[in-house]
């Protein structure tokens, strides 16, 4: 990919897209019946889907109960033929798990846990294309399946990966832009009020440009809710519709 | 055989050393050799006719017939009629399970405070500090603590806490702070008031007026584990003058 | 094992200590604990104290085949172990939920930042390159594994010297430290981690939490930086919500402390240098310091006892200043310097306390020369280098001629 710009002097992105556009977001919920919530999205090429069953009583370990909230229990899991290469190991890897680790610290956040206690939330997302921003689709995925599960959240709680490149912050970034070397910064967020459920960020970035970079991802992240706003008012029409109300 | 013990009074024993009875090698005419009771405490085993030192530490006598030894140690193990600070971990039916950092969780009943009945039940919550007594623990059985005396009344025990400081320190340290005279508690006396709960599991309870005054009453009594009476009272007499 | 648990009251008190911007040892709540680094008789092994926490990171290395995407880069390889050793919490075998978020830390922080040139490490393109791998062990937790698990490696990997290696042709000759002197890594940059605990919903930020506070914070946010000021990682875990500016204050505040850090650890690497060139005893055996009644030693922090006026607590920082750099420190052993150890107590004070303070600002009369360091906690880093064996013990052992 040597020679390939990321950002070119008119200011395009290698699909063509301006350094503060997002990939096109199609989502649909309710996609599964056995589920009590499910919703797939598909943010460019990246493909993800996100199940919910809960709250349910806590099965595994007792002892995990906690006497005043639910337990959130999240996993992360990548289909084998999601990347180029075919992945060996779809979970259990080191990655995988910190993925999951990340999904469960963002949910306990946003999710009212304090009105379920001793029981247990499961939250599991695939991954069925992998090109760019995996967590960040991932978060969006399982905000989606949250609500159509009916389970009480605080806010929408959305996700976007922005990079760095030649001093201008690129908004969703792609598998190649997201390889190529500059920093990549994950956001999740809670639009309403503006609170950063998570932040994670790899490679080498000057201090003065955190903020212009947080300032895109937030703006990025703004700009995803509205589409999830969008599609959760037009599934619940639809649902409506049907229902006859 | 007493002879040798009373010899040793302040030396430091290993363990491995022995103690044998020898008969007096010269049987005196005149004095009736007179069956000798000792009364052996903890470090001191009986091995038959020996006394076998099994903890590495100082030897201490009380009069008229106890010795033992005063070794160092951390973790605690449960004898009965100590009085303890626990932890509850867990409410189970009628019974909390409290940690005293021993092998196992103790067990206290409900019931075993001061006007609790089958209807009244005493206002004790998972995390809650109590200080209690074991009324059972050996080393077959689970340890049971109780926070009323034979008489039915609290006398001190009871859930405690709100406010102050918990913190650990060797079990040697408690013992001191708890002797009837000690310099410890004169000196911080003399430092501010405070109040200050000691469980001989290791575990003290501080405080005072404020929240400083607490931590520097915690730290103080945290650091005097390892001080020589000297160095503690230039660092009490050090901190005294900094607060005027 | 199960671990102690936390009471209502600790948590009460810890929280409301926090309110008042007071911390359990006495430190400001941007201050770090003393930092202690030393290094082993081999290349690559560093241990790191940062109060009580303790941290064992050895660096090795071996010729492998690379990766088929990278044919002409080394491999870095990061494996990071909690043993029950550190604390009753962990258990072995298990890889818990912190095993797997501090190694991913330690792999985003050193990998990804590419502090090493990797390129430098091949041998001969697409068959051998020198795999490093850097073992991080705990050896006690008293809170923030994270920033003492990335001093340790970043130190060790300093101070890590690679076999030369000889290619005639085809053949590939590894020499041994006898027939050619190692060579070192070649290290771009430094990068170490800061964390900042949160307290309240972010009300309240602490920068090293210790082992209590970790328990009642609400989250964690870990800042890794070098000392250009480029950030290299940023995580936050543990669910809290945060707003930008806390995160830009964060960042602020981590650039100060991580080029405090940096010097320290180029300082304990000269040290060692030095000491091995004039060919003194090294190693960790050479470190601990002898007649100790216990190795764990902690140090004196100012406590600020009084409510008395900002004059009053800067008189005393200027106080403690001067307890700490009375005497010039010497280097019995590498990566550190000593002031008074095992040696007659040349002050005639008593002693080093833990964590109890003097601040008898009265009392002392500030040295004022020592001014010139603007804050106590400045000492404090600087303090491993210029050791001060102090513990409360000390008096008590040393049955010497002089003593106190």
């Amino acid at each position: 990919m040597a020679g390939l710009e990321l950002l070119s002097d008119q200011g395009y992105r290698l699909d063509g897209r301006k350094a503060t556009e997002l990939r096109k977001v199609q989502a649909r919920m309710g996609v599964f019946a056995q589920a009590d919530g499910s919703a797939y999205i598909e943010q460019g090429n990246t493909k993800a889907l996100a199940v919910v069953y809960g709250p349910h009583e806590m099965r595994g370990s007792r002892s995990r109960t906690l006497h005043d909230r639910a337990v959130i229990n999240c996993q992360y899991s990548m289909a084998t033929f999601s990347t180029a290469e075919r992945k060996r190991r779809p979970h259990g890897d080191r990655k995988s798990t910190e993925m999951s680790l990340h999904l469960k610290q963002t949910f306990e956040a946003a999710v009212m846990t304090q009105l379920y206690p001793r029981s247990q939330i499961d939250i599991y997302v695939k991954v069925l294309q992998a090109d760019g921003g995996n967590y960040s689709v991932c978060v969006n995925a399982a905000t989606l399946a949250v609500i159509d599960a009916g389970i009480p959240m605080r806010d929408y709680v959305c996700a976007c990966t922005v990079g760095f490149v030649d001093e201008t912050p690129l908004a969703d970034l792609c598998f190649a832009e997201e390889s190529g070397g500059g920093s990549s910064l994950a956001l999740a967020l809670l639009p309403r009020g503006g609170q950063i459920a998570l932040l994670q960020m790899d490679a080498r970035l000057h201090q003065d440009h955190l903020e212009a970079l947080m300032e895109a991802a937030m703006t990025a992240c703004k700009g995803v809710s509205k589409v999830l706003d969008e599609v959760v008012r037009q599934h619940l029409q639809e649902v409506s519709v049907l229902t006859g109300e | 055989m007493e002879s040798c013990l009373k010899d040793q009074i302040g030396a430091v024993l290993l363990p491995g050393d022995v103690f044998t009875f020898i008969k007096t090698e010269t049987i005196s005419l005149t004095d009736t050799s007179k069956a000798e009771k000792i009364i052996c405490g903890p470090g001191l085993r009986r091995n038959g006719d020996d006394v076998v030192v099994c903890k590495s530490g100082v030897l201490r006598h009380k009069h008229p017939n106890l010795y033992w030894v005063d070794s160092q140690q951390r973790r605690y193990v449960p004898v009965k009629g100590e009085s303890v600070i626990g932890i509850i971990t867990t409410k189970s039916g009628d019974v909390f399970k409290v940690d005293v950092g021993g092998s196992e969780q103790a067990s206290l009943s409900y019931l075993a405070f001061e006007g609790a009945t089958k209807r009244n039940r005493p206002n004790v919550q998972v995390g809650d500090l109590v200080y209690a007594q074991f009324l059972i623990a050996n080393k077959d059985m689970e340890p049971e603590l109780v926070c009323i005396d034979s008489s039915g009344r609290a006398n001190g025990l009871g859930v405690f806490g709100a406010g102050g400081l918990l913190f650990k320190v060797s079990l040697g340290l408690v013992r001191r702070l708890l002797a009837p005279q000690n310099e410890i508690v004169k000196d911080l006396e003399k430092l501010y008031p405070c109040e200050l709960v000691v469980g001989m599991n290791g575990r003290l309870w501080a405080r005072a007026a404020t929240v400083q005054k607490t931590l520097i009453v915690a730290n103080l009594l945290e650091s005097s584990e390892n001080m020589t009476a000297q160095q503690r009272r230039t660092l009490f007499k050090r901190v005294a003058d900094g607060n005027l | 094992m199960r671990d102690t648990p936390l009471s209502n009251c600790e948590r009460d008190f810890l929280l409301k200590a926090i309110e008042e911007k007071k911390r359990l040892d006495g430190r400001q709540t941007y201050d770090y604990r003393n930092i202690k680094i030393t290094f082993g008789t081999d290349y690559g092994c560093c241990f790191v104290d940062l109060g009580k926490t303790r941290v064992m990171a050895q660096v090795s290395c071996e010729l492998v085949t690379p990766k088929e995407s990278r044919p002409n880069e080394g491999i870095m390889f990061f494996n990071l172990e909690l043993s029950p050793m550190a604390s009753p919490a962990f258990e072995l075998g298990r890889s818990s939920e912190l095993l797997v978020k501090l190694n991913r830390q330690l792999e985003r922080c050193l990998r990804n930042s590419k502090c090493i040139d990797t390129e430098s490490l091949c041998v001969v393109s697409g068959e051998k390159v020198w795999q490093i791998r850097v073992d991080v062990h705990m050896l006690n937790h008293d809170g923030n594994l994270m920033d003492a698990t990335s001093i340790a490696a970043i130190a060790a990997l300093s101070h890590f010297k690679r076999p030369d290696v000889g290619i005639q042709g085809d053949e590939v000759t590894v020499y041994s430290p006898e027939e050619r002197d190692p060579i070192a890594l070649s290290i771009y940059h430094m990068p170490i981690c800061v964390s900042f605990s949160f307290f309240q919903q972010g009300t309240y930020l602490l920068v090293d939490p210790c082992e209590r506070e970790e328990r009642v914070m609400d989250g964690l946010l870990m800042i890794a930086m070098n000392k250009h000021r480029e950030i290299c990682s940023i995580q936050s875990s543990g669910g809290i919500m945060l707003l930008k500016e806390q995160v830009l204050r964060c960042s602020k505040i981590a650039s100060v402390k991580v080029s405090e850090i940096t010097d320290l650890i180029t300082k304990a690497l000269e040290n060692d240098k030095k000491a091995r060139k004039e060919g003194r005893k090294c190693g960790f055996a050479e470190s601990m310091p002898q007649e100790r009644i216990t190795a764990l030693k902690t140090y004196e922090t100012s406590v600020e006892m009084t409510d008395l006026t900002k004059q009053a607590s800067d008189i005393v920082e200027s106080a403690h200043a001067r307890a700490e750099i009375a005497l010039s420190p010497v280097l019995p052993a590498p990566g550190m310097g000593q002031v008074g150890t095992g040696l007659q107590n040349a002050w005639g004070l008593e002693d080093e306390d833990d964590e109890d303070d003097d601040d008898d600002e009265d009392g002392d009369e500030p040295e004022v020369t020592i001014v010139a360091e603007k804050r106590g906690n400045k000492e404090k880093r600087e303090r491993p280098v210029v050791i001060i064996s102090d513990s409360e013990e000390e008096e008590v052992v040393i049955l010497n001629p002089e003593s106190s």
